[in-house]
């Protein structure tokens, strides 16, 4: 084991991969920083330091410093892969989804099944995601809502160094297209990581990160931590929760969510985008469905209300859900006649 | 979930009775995950993969690869926890039954009960089929047949809930059929509920204004125009008379003391009244202004109480109670203001308005309005008092006047402010904004010329109010 | 320029059986048995084949929504590619791309696409991939984005062409001008100087034009643009005007064309007319030999309707298929 911080789980697990695989290339806008200025290349090493170092060790054909052109870089990254290459993008905020959409989700998401199964699409593309910054409505935004209905994607939401670790190995030597969503609040966050250079969690199980037989919590990414914090203020009052962090929203562990609703009988789901048509709503669905007679209180979503994410300080914490906010959504779920 | 877990022959599809397992893919005291391949099992059709429901040991194989074929539900092997002892799992195989639905179950001769069994073993299901843990536990207790079921979880794993419907009765369906629906019209839009009420009333939805969001015209917007049955009346109609029966309302409690004093009070105290009336233009602008200024927001009624109050520690000789044959004089004005509760009439009661600033007197009316609206005036709310103010203005009502209020000493009744024309100093001819003010007296207690005074201080401080703010 | 009677065969073969199996669909569609969308290649048959002669399977091309003619001259099989068509589950797709969607990646045929302007980029970062490989004995492996005068308008292409500069990616763009996007005059929507290739050229590119209805033409040019792009040159753009002979899909009435127009470019635009007219003037084939090939294409178009007419239906169990390798 050792001690690294998530950004760093981030670089070392593209690092380990590309010193064992050739095929792997990193492509993004930045990620080499500098070219083209007096200052060279790699003086900047990418705005998330994600990829610093990798220019000097792996050399521009494996690492691809790009306009900014996201659809040229997703559309590039579709290529790379579809002629053998398992390609990492990096799209520097996940809100840039919006100028690449079309090669994420008309191309990528769609290869193997428009081609009847016979190609390979191996790509992953990772996006800083997330509010917390006062980055406002363009750069904040958590798009897992958006990339988790597109059949064919797989999306990823890493809360830890380790399972960034994990997570991002599996992602990378997987052979669908993969979302691979770091939280921008979360990067400076330390944790114990395995050293196992072959380290992999696989996708679509969830992680149970507290215990309890009353309430069933589960979120991914930032907010993860906000329902153990809740979890572990009512665990001293004698109320026990299930906190489950989901890990990847594509494939969903559906499984592990029932099976802890069917235990407690009362859901809330904390999500960090809006409640319309998002995770929160896709899994009140899915437990009224298939959980309902276990239910003792209706499921509920703590999400941010349906507006773009504001700018000032007291806007933003306004916005997102809080401590406050998730354990209300408890009580109202223990207290519910 | 159960530590140790029996792995039998699956039945898949109704046809399959037998199987024989080609090929275990883990060995015996192996580890496995979830998801991973177990065995390989033969059946009459197809050779089928099985994957591992959850992660475990293959603690004991029972029957090994390429033998014969076994019925259906025949122990195959036992899957527990890693570091289950083996004398756990000897007493388990020794325990363990073959479910009563299954082939095996028919297929094994009745053992002679070698020994009494000390205690009986719980019921253990036999499946290979995916299934919760909560649904496992339940299956086991009651000995319900998997067959049947066909699971709603992913890949059809069974949960509770599919469990829990299978247990449960049938139920007898009571269905509402189809029900008429009024075509919609582009330009209208109306709930269902709206269109069926207005179709069955012959209402034109064109012509109801919607409340609702986005202008929704909702089942509450038609019921405003079905609820006064249009009279058919024409000039040549002839009347018919309908029934008219009355709905028998009894008195409530509160109803009965209500009554009860009313009548005492009209019968027992000798009221007179005055009729003044205050121009308002002044405070009207003033409240507009400091409710900008200082925040507040603060009704006519509240600079009311606020000038009665003021006026009622000028004039003590009304603020009173009258009590047999004593008087009590207050120094401060504790005054009664009416309000319609879904109980009735209540009168909770703003102390010590004269000591009050309109702003505090505009809190503890808001706060007394929601107590009384929410039907929780306390006892303390609706004692006392020495004065109280009647007001009917947002309904319209120009003057009226109150009964008094035992044992207090008078009522002001409040009429709607209104524009009327007036002459002004230099002879011409404007509009200002008047209230009328009606005060019920007890003559017991106080006269004339006292309420006289009273009312001409009231309406100096109405004209004049930045005197409230003193 | 040295070509063997039977490359000249094999070429105008490719060119044919495009066509007959263009021609066949297009009285296909209108018996009502063929769903969905279609777009003929019909009259580009010169440039799809003047370029993928050159190429080897190790070369990579991305196509359009009117891809068929890619798709044959790069060399998907005419049965597969018509069972296709005819959404049939021994399809090359498995009747789950139809028309628009046609891909054989061992082929070196990363796709149709029903996105104009979606395959540029792909095409760049298949060059990139190329470019990660290193070269090859005959130099690199190169990718070719195949675009109309429509893509050449959407900022994916702007932004593919930028970033094939940037990256010296072994790119090539092939525009071809068939003078419609959709229903669209391509003097109208094509602003700059009305010409494809100068754009390129603006980005930093070597630029090519050639008509595009003569396929010697095409071949010609193809050989310097490739010998450019191979030697590490960099990326490379090429215009080839050329003749749309149907609408923009099967039932567009086309409205937009001057009355004569297509009697007209069939007379004197037809790159087989010019084919046959260049190779027997030159006395390099006959008329025979031509008529021969021309019959031999005509099966192999019949035989492909017969099996795709009595190809195997999909189930419904199929749809759940081929989303993800694993999930």
């Amino acid at each position: 084991m050792s001690t690294m911080m998530y950004r760093d789980a981030v670089l070392s697990t593209i690092m380990e991969e590309m010193e064992r695989d050739s095929d792997v290339v990193v492509l993004g806008e930045d990620i080499v920083g500098g070219m083209g200025t007096p200052g060279g290349p790699e003086a900047i090493g990418g705005i998330w330091s994600t990829s610093t170092g990798l220019f000097g060790k792996f050399g521009a054909e494996r690492v691809i410093d790009t306009p900014i052109s996201e659809s040229a870089i997703i559309g590039a990254a579709a290529g790379l892969a579809l002629s053998g290459k398992r390609p990492v993008a990096e799209l520097m905020f996940a809100d840039f989804i919006g100028v690449s959409l079309d090669q994420i989700w008309n191309q990528m998401a769609k290869f193997r099944y428009m081609f009847g199964g016979k190609t390979r699409c191996p790509a992953v593309i990772r996006m800083a995601y997330g509010a917390g910054y006062n980055a406002a409505a363009q750069h904040s935004q958590s798009v897992h809502q958006i990339l988790t209905g597109m059949p064919g994607l797989k999306v990823v939401m890493p809360s830890t160094p380790a399972d960034v670790k994990g997570l991002l190995r599996t992602a990378i030597r997987d052979d669908d297209p993969v979302i691979f969503l770091e939280h921008k609040a979360l990067y400076a966050m330390s944790g114990e990581v395995p050293d196992d250079r072959d380290f992999m969690i696989p996708f679509g199980h969830a992680r149970l990160t507290r215990a309890g037989g009353d309430v069933t919590l589960v979120s991914s990414g930032l907010l993860l931590g906000l329902c153990e914090a809740v979890a572990d203020t009512l665990a001293a009052q004698g109320i026990g929760c299930d906190v489950i962090d989901l890990r990847t929203t594509s494939p969903l562990d559906e499984e592990t969510i029932l099976d802890s609703v069917e235990t407690t009988g009362r859901f809330v789901v904390v999500d960090e985008a809006p409640p319309r048509c998002g995770l929160g709503a896709d899994l009140c669905a899915l437990v009224a469905e298939k959980a309902f007679s276990s239910l003792k209180a209706p499921p509920q979503q703590v999400t941010p209300p349906h507006t773009p994410i504001p700018f000032a300080r007291e806007l933003e914490s306004a916005y997102l859900p809080s401590v406050e906010k998730i354990e209300a959504a408890v009580r109202r779920v223990l207290n519910w006649r | 979930m159960p530590a140790i877990r029996p792995f039998c022959m699956p039945k898949w599809g109704i046809e399959m009775t037998e199987g024989v397992i080609a090929e275990w893919k883990v060995t015996e005291g192996e580890a496995f995950r979830r998801g991973d391949l177990l065995c390989l099992i033969e059946t009459a059709k197809i050779t089928n993969e099985v994957e591992a429901e959850l992660d475990a040991v293959l603690a004991r194989i029972l029957v090994p690869s390429g033998g014969d074929a076994h019925p259906v539900g025949t122990l195959l092997a036992v899957i527990a926890e890693a570091g289950t002892p083996a004398a756990d799992i000897d007493a388990f195989i020794a325990g363990f039954r073959p479910a009563e639905a299954s082939a095996a179950a028919r297929s094994t001769p009745a053992e002679a009960s070698s020994a009494a069994s000390p205690a009986p073993a719980p019921p253990r299901l036999l499946t290979n089929r995916a299934i919760s843990p909560e649904a496992l536990k339940l299956v086991e207790a009651s000995a319900l047949d998997l067959d049947p079921i066909v699971g709603s979880g992913r890949d059809g794993r069974i949960t509770l809930q599919d469990v829990q419907q299978a247990l449960r009765p049938a139920i007898a369906l009571a269905p509402a059929g189809t029900l008429p629906l009024a075509p919609e019209t582009a330009a209208v839009f109306a709930s269902p509920l709206a269109r069926r009420i207005a179709a069955s009333h012959g209402i034109d939805l064109g012509t109801v204004t919607g409340t609702g969001p986005r202008g929704r015209i909702s089942k509450a917007d038609v019921l405003r125009l079905v609820q006064p049955a249009p009279s058919a009346s024409s000039a040549t109609a002839t009347f018919t008379p309908v029934a008219n029966a009355p709905m028998v309302v009894p008195f409530d409690s509160i109803r009965k003391v209500v009554a009860q004093r009313l009548t005492r009070a009209k019968q027992e105290i000798p009221h007179f009244y005055l009729r003044t009336s205050a121009r308002l233009d002044d405070l009207l602008a003033l409240r507009k202004t400091a409710n900008l200024v200082l925040g507040t927001k603060a009704s006519i009624n509240d600079y009311l109480v606020r000038a009665c109050g003021v006026a009622l520690a000028q004039h003590p000789d009304v603020n009173v109670q009258v009590r047999d044959t004593t008087l009590h004089r207050f120094a401060h004005a504790d005054i009664a203001i009416a309000v319609a509760s879904p109980n009735g009439l209540v009168t909770p009661i703003v102390r010590q308005a004269d000591r009050r600033t309109v702003a505090q007197i505009a809190d503890a009316t808001r706060t007394l309005i929601d107590k009384a609206t929410a039907g929780r005036l306390a006892h303390g709310d609706i004692e006392g008092g020495t004065f109280s103010i009647s007001n009917l203005g947002m309904f319209g009502v120009e003057e009226f006047a109150a009964i008094i209020n035992p044992p207090q000493g008078a009522i002001l009744a409040v009429g709607a402010a209104r524009r009327v024309p007036h002459e002004r100093a230099d002879g011409t001819a404007g509009f200002e904004t008047r209230l009328n003010l009606t005060l019920s007296v007890d003559h017991r207690a106080i006269d004339g010329a006292a309420a006289a005074h009273f009312l001409k201080a009231l309406v100096g401080l109405l004209e004049a109010p930045e005197t409230l703010f003193r | 320029m040295q070509f063997s009677r039977d490359a000249l065969k094999a070429a105008y073969t490719r060119m044919k059986v495009i066509r007959e199996f263009e021609e066949r669909l297009h009285v296909e569609i209108q018996t009502g048995e063929i769903a969905g969308f279609t777009h003929l290649y019909c009259g580009q048959e010169a440039v799809a084949v003047g370029v993928c002669e050159h190429l080897g399977a190790q070369d990579r091309i991305v196509s359009t929504h009117r891809g068929h003619g890619h798709c044959l001259a790069k060399g998907c099989d005419v049965d597969a590619m018509m069972k296709e068509i005819w959404g049939s589950r021994e399809g090359l797709c498995k009747g789950k791309g139809g028309s628009m969607h046609i891909a054989d990646a061992t082929k070196g045929m990363l796709g149709a696409n029903g996105i104009v302007g979606a395959g540029a980029p792909i095409a760049v970062g298949a060059a990139l991939a190329s470019r990660v490989d290193g070269p090859g004995p005959d130099g690199l492996n190169i990718a070719i984005a195949f675009s109309g005068d429509g893509a050449c308008n959407q900022g994916t292409t702007f932004e593919a062409m930028n970033l094939a500069v940037v990256t010296h990616a072994p790119c090539i763009f092939v525009f071809e001008n068939n003078h419609y996007s959709e229903h669209t005059g391509f003097q109208y929507a094509v602003g700059t100087a009305r010409d494809i290739a100068s754009r390129a050229e603006a980005f930093g590119m070597k630029a090519w034009r050639a008509d595009g209805t003569d396929f010697f033409a095409v071949y010609e040019t193809m050989r310097e643009v490739l010998a450019h792009v191979r030697g590490g040159g960099g990326p490379a753009a090429v215009e080839f005007d050329t003749e749309r002979f149907f609408g923009h899909f099967e039932g567009d009435p086309q409205r937009y064309r001057a009355p004569d127009e297509l009697s007209r470019i069939r007379a004197t635009r037809d790159c087989l007319t010019k084919f046959r007219a260049s190779v027997t003037s030159a006395g390099l084939l006959s008329d025979s030999d031509l008529d021969a090939l021309d019959t031999e294409a005509l099966d192999t178009i019949e035989r492909a309707v017969t099996a795709a007419r009595a190809a195997p239906r999909p189930t419904p169990e199929d749809v759940l298929s081929d989303v993800y390798i694993s999930y």
